[in-house]
């Protein structure tokens, strides 16, 4: 009886220790008006509040934004692609659109349609040349369906611009 | 049969005030609490839709009332429409006999507790008559579910009530409010400090909030007794949840905690101050705790509620009888 009595009041403490953790972010975040926590340091707000912040490449390693292509390390405007047509035929949704050029083995058009990708990973696993990798563009937005469709050559040859 | 004008035109005037009053809280209140919930999930809320999203109310309530009103084919028509209606409509009424400031009362009656006590029967009706017309088993459980634990809550309501009456020595809540004057020990609140933790879990049980919120909740999982209502049903219903929110605040603040007397500068402020820090805490206390379950909710009612109740009943008729 007694036990049962003291683990209630237990209990009813442990109420007031879930308040103070929620009320620490919930009710305006005292502990930084009282100095103890700064702001920068994500307190009170876990939320990377887009449009007005943004988050840095480093921390999007591992996300999988839409697929490009890997440039060569002979010719930087250049992809390792061989086409070979693995990508083409291993994609689950049909949306990637290689055509072979006349003479070798780089490809000509190199197009992938980002309303159809689900971001499987499989054309990636699946390159003999390893010329695929996850971009991590999150921040893309369209207004037509049309816009959607990425030509990776040409953004090769923009990158490779960009950087000289 | 003799009317006092001046009585009338106070009604009128009071009504018309608290009108005003209920449609501004629930307008506010949304917007706090969707405030307050993001904040202690550690996001920013509704940010958008005004400077920090205060127009997201408006916002809402255009949506709402825009919306079509469905009918279920096989319900009963006139219940099914009834029943947001008894549910918002009886509460205009209780504003009327809280006194707001010393001389802020819109009907001062010598029974004003009986009178709160008696409306929070009619509210458990309201949502039986909206669950039953729904035709739908989760509707139904929901409201019987919703009916027995506002039943069962009213008593540790009552007994706390009983409890500030004997201590003041009337039911009017004026007479208890100003019981308070003077210094801030005087409140209510140190004098019976166990009648205002079991009125404060009364509170939340009350008005189906919070931590007891199950069958309210369910209309997250299956049913509850607003499932079959959109638009303006669903805006009543949600209306009046915000409405009795805002009465067991004030009665909070009036009862326990000295009403209009603050520290220093008394008037009507102080009410409605007290009023706001309540309502925050129900919002905070909801986005705090787990939902409890319902055999667990009526045991804390019956086996610890009551009990705790009728002790503290007695401990008070035995110091007011020997001091």
């Amino acid at each position: 009886m007694i036990k049962a009595i003291v683990n209630n009041i237990k209990g009813l403490y442990s109420l007031v220790v879930g308040l103070n953790i929620t009320g620490r972010f919930g009710l305006g975040a005292y502990p930084v008006w009282l100095g103890l926590r700064k702001p920068q340091d994500g307190y009170p707000q876990l939320t990377t509040h887009y449009p007005w912040e943004t988050i840095d490449d480093q921390d999007l390693v591992t996300f999988r934004g839409p697929v490009e292509l890997i440039p060569n390390e002979k010719d930087p405007a250049k992809s390792k692609c061989i086409s070979c047509m693995m990508c083409v035929k291993c994609c689950p949704s049909n949306c990637l659109t290689v055509v072979k050029a006349d003479e070798g083995k780089a490809p000509k058009v190199w197009l992938s349609d980002f309303t159809l990708c689900s971001l499987c990973g499989t054309c990636v696993e699946v390159c003999p040349a390893h010329a695929l990798r996850f971009s991590h563009d999150i921040y893309w937005t369209a207004e037509k369906r049309g816009d959607m469709v990425n030509d990776l050559l040409a953004k090769l040859a923009k990158n490779e611009k960009e950087r000289q | 049969m003799d009317i006092n004008l001046w009585i009338v035109i106070k009604l009128v005037v009071a009504l018309t005030a608290i009108i005003l009053l209920l449609i501004g809280n629930s307008v506010i209140m949304v917007w706090v609490e969707r405030k307050v919930a993001g904040f202690v999930q550690r996001r920013p809320g509704p940010y958008a839709v005004g400077p920090h999203g205060l127009l997201q109310t408006i916002a809402d309530t255009v949506k709402l009332l825009g919306k079509q009103i469905v009918i279920p084919g096989s319900s009963d028509r006139l219940l099914f429409l009834l029943g947001p209606v008894l549910c918002m409509f009886p509460m205009f009424l209780l504003f009327l006999v809280i006194p707001y400031g010393p001389w802020l009362t819109g009907l001062e009656i010598n029974l004003g507790i009986l009178m709160i006590l008696a409306f929070t029967g009619l509210e458990a009706l309201a949502v039986l008559a909206g669950g039953w017309a729904s035709n739908n088993k989760y509707s139904l459980i929901g409201a019987a579910r919703t009916v027995s634990q506002s039943v069962a809550y009213e008593i540790p309501l009552i007994l706390a009530m009983l409890a500030l009456a004997f201590t003041a020595g009337s039911l009017n809540l004026t007479t208890i409010t100003e019981g308070q004057s003077g210094w801030v020990w005087h409140w209510n609140i140190f004098k019976q400090p166990l009648a205002f933790i079991i009125f404060v879990i009364t509170c939340f049980g009350e008005t189906n909030r919070a931590p007891f919120d199950l069958p309210e909740g369910e209309s997250e999982l299956t049913g509850g007794y607003h499932t079959e209502y959109s638009g303006m049903g669903f805006a009543l219903f949600f209306m009046a949840e915000y409405t009795s929110m805002m009465l067991v605040s004030f009665l909070a603040a009036v009862l326990f905690l000295g009403g209009s007397n603050g520290p220093f500068i008394n008037g009507f402020w102080w009410t409605f101050l007290k009023m706001g820090l309540f309502m925050t805490f129900m919002i905070w206390v909801r986005w705090t705790f787990p939902r409890v379950r319902f055999d667990q909710l009526l045991n804390i009612n019956w086996k610890w509620l009551l009990p705790l109740g009728l002790l503290n009943l007695w401990v008070t008729a035995i110091i007011i009888k020997l001091f």
